[in-house]
Parts: structure tokens; C-alpha cells; sequence
């Protein structure tokens, strides 16, 4: 087990490395001399002087060998600085760290919704397998996984900004702006977690405990909520976290529409903008914060489940 | 085994002389009879989905790229069945030839992950344990948790928009659950009296894993690629829908999508329809990608 951990660590390691190398290249693969890239989006004049050009790639250190800015790109990058936006300005790590609050933030609330409205129905249908309530369970999982959230939010924001008035269009100002963001980015994540809910209730209520706890004459009631849950919910403590980490870059759909200043919008904006230091960091923050939680979620995985830390389920 | 009967009864069929087209014809309805109307319904779409998709240039009623700012956004009427968008182009043309370019980036990407995925899964769970099965698990299990979209839109800075990227940037990520589930089916096979019959008769590797591994594990990663489908579907819209997809001038359905905005108040139709395109396309492979999936945890009970 704990080979097979330090393994994983290595290919992260190797993996990050890797990572950060390709986003270190952008600027030299993306056409064009760094050096001007840079001069474009800070003078916006392409016609300055050749010596005025070399002195600042001298400046900025881009006449050394590449292995070497590597380096020292990565050394000041696991400091925490990753350079200077183009358009704002700022540093890119204060603008990631900002955004990353916000994504948080977004991405909890809608996995809390989904959580709280899968584990209770994924159960339910787990109960009576091939029921009403079941098959209309399956169906709902289907449409939600099937429904475009670039469609349903700019419907939602029809019915209920345009046409009702209930809720704000955009931004990321009170609470209220964060109700219909975090309900359309929920149902996806809701379709899985019941699915898994639902998978895992199966065979938990198989097991010979619930049996011996039905015979005792405890409910189906009592039993699902003493014993099943809390032999049930595990999986989804996995699935939640990897939905985190797929959630603050991935819904970069859903900032863009509503306004919201977080992590995808930030990526957005940095490719709209060709902000090359945004996008590196912007990239490399997001990778290797999806790896590093779906890390810790499978390493609690194995550390909460006996059968699996002993090798049995495998 | 079934494989074996299924060749021979084949080889029969053709031997008698038996109309192909009845056969064919009746094979259909008793695959689709006694199946889910999910299912079913899901297979009507998608065939009815991909022949107007290709017939889709010839039986257009309008131009999908002509304009006329004249009639531009003009209620559905005998002439614009559907109405027309902001540039007054017929929206109905325009739905009918948009599905083309989300539908094959996605139907490719979906068959190379299925492909490398496949092949790289079942050699890690033929030779279980040992440096490429660790290296190449390790690796899925990384690679997996990065958002496919966070790849795509990096790849799509870096080298333009175009089917290449696309489809690069999605397959670079989307082999790791095929990857993953075919080397899980393939341990469980593994220990088959079948497996070791052929290992004992001195099968050469690649032939136990392309005669024998790869038909038996086949219905579970079928039933996946199609849930992975409809996956793509729409991870293909965002990105055309954030303009880092399918380029302006062509017509597709996340774009209509996203330049209904801002008339949306005007003529909800120029977003409802565009959208319910993606929604039905992504449903009919889901509900294909759960009746097999079913079908392939029953052990096809539903088989001839």
C-alpha cells in the first residue's frame, strides 16, 4: 500500500513537472518572439526599436538558455510568484488566489445541493429497485446528465431575472447572485452522486447486516438510516471531492454566462486576451489542484474503507 | 462461445440463401423488442439524428448562411417554419446542418478514446502488475481528475480552433476511464477457465487478447462510449458556445445558442430550439449507453 503511494506521488511529481514545463513553453510555441509578445500587450506598438527589443529580452532575462529560464521560471512559480498579468496588471498569483475563493465557493454550494437531494433519493430508489420512484429517479439522472448548462442557464436567467425578476442576471455581488449558478451547476453533479448513491444503497441493503438488522424487526426505515447510510455514503465522499476539483476550472461556461470572477472566467479572459502569464498560471493552478484533491480523496478512500486498505476489494 | 454460434449461424444463413434484407430486418426487431423504450427510443433518434445530419445539405429549405436583415428575426411563419436569427438566416436550415461539426468532433473523439483507452487498458490487465501496468494506472489516475474543458480551452490558445485540436485536446484526457474500466474487466476474465485453456494451449498473446479478452469485455466499454458521447456532446458546445469551438461563419447549435443572447427576450425560440437540439442528441446516446449498459450488467438477457 504504501509503495503504491509513493508511486503515486512520483507520477504526480513527474506529472507536475511535466505540466508546468508545457505551460513554461507557451509563449515560444505560440508563434512569435516571447520578447515581443510581452512588448505587444504592454505597448501595444510593434514599431520599437530592434536595441530597445534585445535590451529588455537581456532585461528579462530571455536571452539565456531555455533549460535555464525554465528553472528559474520554476523556482519563482513554487515561491508563489507567477509573473504579471498583461491586461490588469497584477500579480497573476493574488488575481488566482481571488478566483479560486470565488470558484470555491460556487463549486461547494452546488455540490451541497446535490448532495442533499441525491444521497435522500438515491436511497429511496435504492429501496424498491424497478419502482415508480426508481424509474422516474433513472429518468431524471438521464435529462440532467443529457441537459447543456450553457442552454438551462440562459433560460433560467429568462424565467427568473427577465421574465420574473426574482433573482439578479449576472454578477457576484449578494447571495441571491449565487442561487442560479450553483442550481444549474448542481443537476450534473446531482445525476451522478444519486447514480452512485443508488448503486452503493444496492448492494449495501444485500449485505447479511441489514438482513439481521430486518430480522431483528427494525424497520426498513430504521435500518436504512443505522446502518445503511452510513455504509453507503462513502463512495460519495469520493465522488464529491472529485467534482471539486472538476468543478473549479471546469465551469467555465457557467462564470462566463452569469459574470462570475472565478477561476474558469479568469482562464477565459486570459485566453480572449492572450494573457500568456494568466494562462500559464491560470493552467498550472487549476491542474494541479484537481490532481492534488483527487489525490487526497483517494488516499481517504482507501484510509476510511478496511476492505480496501487490506487489499480484499481488489 | 456465443461469438462462435453467432459466425456459424452466419455462415449458415448465407450457405442457405436466405434473403439478406428480411434477416437483417427481422434481427433488428428482435434486438429492439423486449428492450427498454428508453433504449429504443434512443436508437430511433440517433439513426433519425445522423441521417438528416448527413442529408442535411440537400434538404435544407434555405441557404443556412444567407442573409436577410430585412426579415432578421422574424416569427415562425409558411416561408421560415421556424423564424429567423438575428441576421435573418432561416433558423430551420441552420438547426438542420448545425449538429454536423459537435457531432463528429465528438463521435471522433469518442472512438480514439475508446481505441487507445481499450488497448492500453486490456495490456495493463494482461500482464497485471507488472512496469506498464503500474506506470500506465498511475497515470490515469492523474490524468483523470483534470477537467477535459480546462485542456481544451489551454490547447485551443496555444493552436487556434480547429477539428485537430479539438479532438487532441479531448482525447488526451478521455481515454483514462476506457483505460481504466477495460483493465477492470479484464482482471475479472483473467481467471476464466477459457482464458487459461487458451494460455495453455500457447496462444500467442496478442491472440488471447483480440480473439478472447477484447469480445468478452466489449458490451461494458460499448455502453460507456456512448454515456461518454453524450458527454462530449456537450463538452464540444461549451467550447463552441465560448467562441473556442466551431468558427463563426458555419452554423452549429452551441453558437446559435450563444448568439441568441441578447435576443432572447425578443424571440425565445432562437435559444429554446438550438439548445433542445444538443439536449435531444445527448439524451437519445444516453439512453442507448444505459439500455446497454443494463443489458451488459444482466449478462444480455435479453440476447438472441
Amino acid at each position: 500500500m504504501l509503495a503504491r503511494l509513493l508511486q503515486r506521488l512520483l507520477i504526480l511529481g513527474l506529472m507536475l513537472l511535466g505540466v508546468s514545463l508545457i505551460a513554461f513553453l507557451v509563449p515560444f510555441v505560440s508563434g512569435g518572439d516571447p520578447v515581443r509578445t510581452i512588448l505587444m500587450s504592454r505597448v501595444r506598438d510593434l514599431a520599437v526599436d530592434p536595441a530597445a527589443v534585445e535590451a529588455m529580452r537581456v532585461h528579462l532575462g530571455l536571452d539565456r538558455p531555455l533549460p535555464v529560464q525554465y528553472g528559474t521560471w520554476l523556482w519563482q512559480a513554487l515561491q508563489g510568484d507567477l509573473g504579471y498579468s498583461f491586461t490588469s496588471g497584477r500579480p497573476v498569483a493574488s488575481e488566482i488566489g481571488r478566483a479560486l475563493g470565488v470558484s470555491v465557493t460556487l463549486a461547494l454550494t452546488a455540490l451541497g445541493i446535490a448532495a442533499a437531494v441525491a444521497i435522500p433519493l438515491g436511497t429511496l430508489a435504492a429501496t424498491r429497485p424497478g419502482g415508480t420512484v426508481d424509474s422516474a429517479t433513472t429518468l431524471m439522472i438521464q435529462t440532467f446528465v443529457a441537459t447543456p448548462e450553457y442552454w438551462l442557464a440562459p433560460m433560467g436567467i429568462l424565467v427568473f431575472a427577465l421574465y420574473l425578476g426574482w433573482l439578479p442576471s449576472a454578477g457576484w455581488t449578494s447571495w441571491s447572485s449565487l442561487v442560479l449558478p450553483a442550481m444549474v451547476l448542481s443537476l450534473r453533479p446531482m445525476a451522478y452522486f444519486t447514480q452512485v448513491t443508488r448503486a452503493t444503497m444496492m448492494d449495501v441493503l444485500q449485505a447479511p447486516y441489514i438482513t439481521a438488522a430486518r430480522s431483528r424487526g427494525l424497520s426498513m426505515r430504521q435500518t436504512v438510516m443505522r446502518h445503511g447510510l452510513r455504509n453507503g455514503s462513502l463512495p460519495v465522499v469520493t465522488f464529491f471531492a472529485l467534482w471539486l476539483a472538476g468543478l473549479l476550472g471546469g465551469s467555465v461556461v457557467i462564470e462566463v454566462i452569469f459574470a462570475i470572477p472565478g477561476m474558469g472566467r479568469l482562464l477565459y479572459e486570459a485566453v480572449v486576451n492572450r494573457d500568456v502569464p494568466m494562462l500559464q498560471g491560470g493552467f498550472v493552478s487549476i491542474v494541479a489542484l484537481s490532481i492534488l484533491i483527487n489525490t487526497i480523496a483517494d488516499i481517504l478512500y482507501v484510509a476510511l474503507n478496511p476492505a480496501v486498505r487490506s487489499g480484499h476489494a481488489h | 462461445m456465443r461469438i462462435d454460434n453467432a459466425s456459424q449461424a452466419a455462415a449458415a444463413g448465407s450457405l442457405l440463401h436466405v434473403p439478406p434484407r428480411r434477416t437483417a430486418a427481422r434481427r433488428l426487431w428482435r434486438f429492439l423488442r423486449g428492450r427498454h423504450w428508453t433504449f429504443r427510443t434512443g436508437i430511433v433518434i440517433l439513426v433519425a439524428l445522423v441521417v438528416t445530419l448527413i442529408l442535411a445539405p440537400w434538404i435544407v429549405p434555405h441557404d443556412p448562411a444567407v442573409q436577410n436583415l430585412i426579415a432578421r428575426l422574424s416569427p415562425p411563419s409558411a416561408e421560415h417554419w421556424l423564424g429567423t436569427d438575428h441576421l435573418g438566416r432561416d433558423l430551420l436550415s441552420r438547426l438542420l446542418v448545425g449538429g454536423r461539426f459537435t457531432v463528429t468532433i465528438a463521435m471522433i473523439t469518442v472512438i480514439l478514446s475508446f481505441a487507445i483507452g481499450t488497448l492500453i487498458g486490456v495490456v495493463a490487465g494482461r500482464v497485471v502488475g507488472g512496469l506498464f501496468d503500474e506506470i500506465t494506472m498511475r497515470v490515469v489516475d492523474v490524468l483523470i481528475s483534470i477537467p477535459d474543458v480546462v485542456v481544451a480551452i489551454f490547447l485551443v490558445a496555444i493552436f487556434g480552433p480547429g477539428y485537430l485540436t479539438l479532438i487532441a485536446s479531448l482525447t488526451v484526457i478521455g481515454w483514462t476511464p476506457f483505460a481504466r474500466l477495460a483493465r477492470g474487466l479484464t482482471l475479472a476474465i483473467n481467471s476464466q477457465g477459457y482464458i487459461q485453456a487458451a494460455e495453455v494451449l500457447g496462444c500467442s498473446r496478442s491472440f488471447i487478447v483480440l480473439r478472447h479478452v477484447i469480445p468478452n469485455i466489449i458490451r461494458p466499454i460499448a455502453a460507456v462510449s456512448f454515456l461518454r458521447f453524450g458527454h462530449k456532446l456537450i463538452t464540444v458546445g461549451a467550447l463552441s458556445f465560448l467562441g473556442l469551438g466551431v468558427q463563426p461563419p458555419a452554423a452549429d447549435w452551441a453558437l446559435m445558442l450563444a448568439d441568441a443572447q441578447p435576443y432572447v427576450e425578443r424571440l425565445p425560440i432562437l435559444m429554446i430550439a438550438p439548445g433542445l437540439a444538443i439536449f435531444v442528441a445527448a439524451l437519445s446516446v444516453t439512453w442507448i449507453g444505459h439500455g446497454l449498459e443494463i443489458e451488459s450488467r444482466d449478462g444480455g438477457s435479453g440476447d438472441e
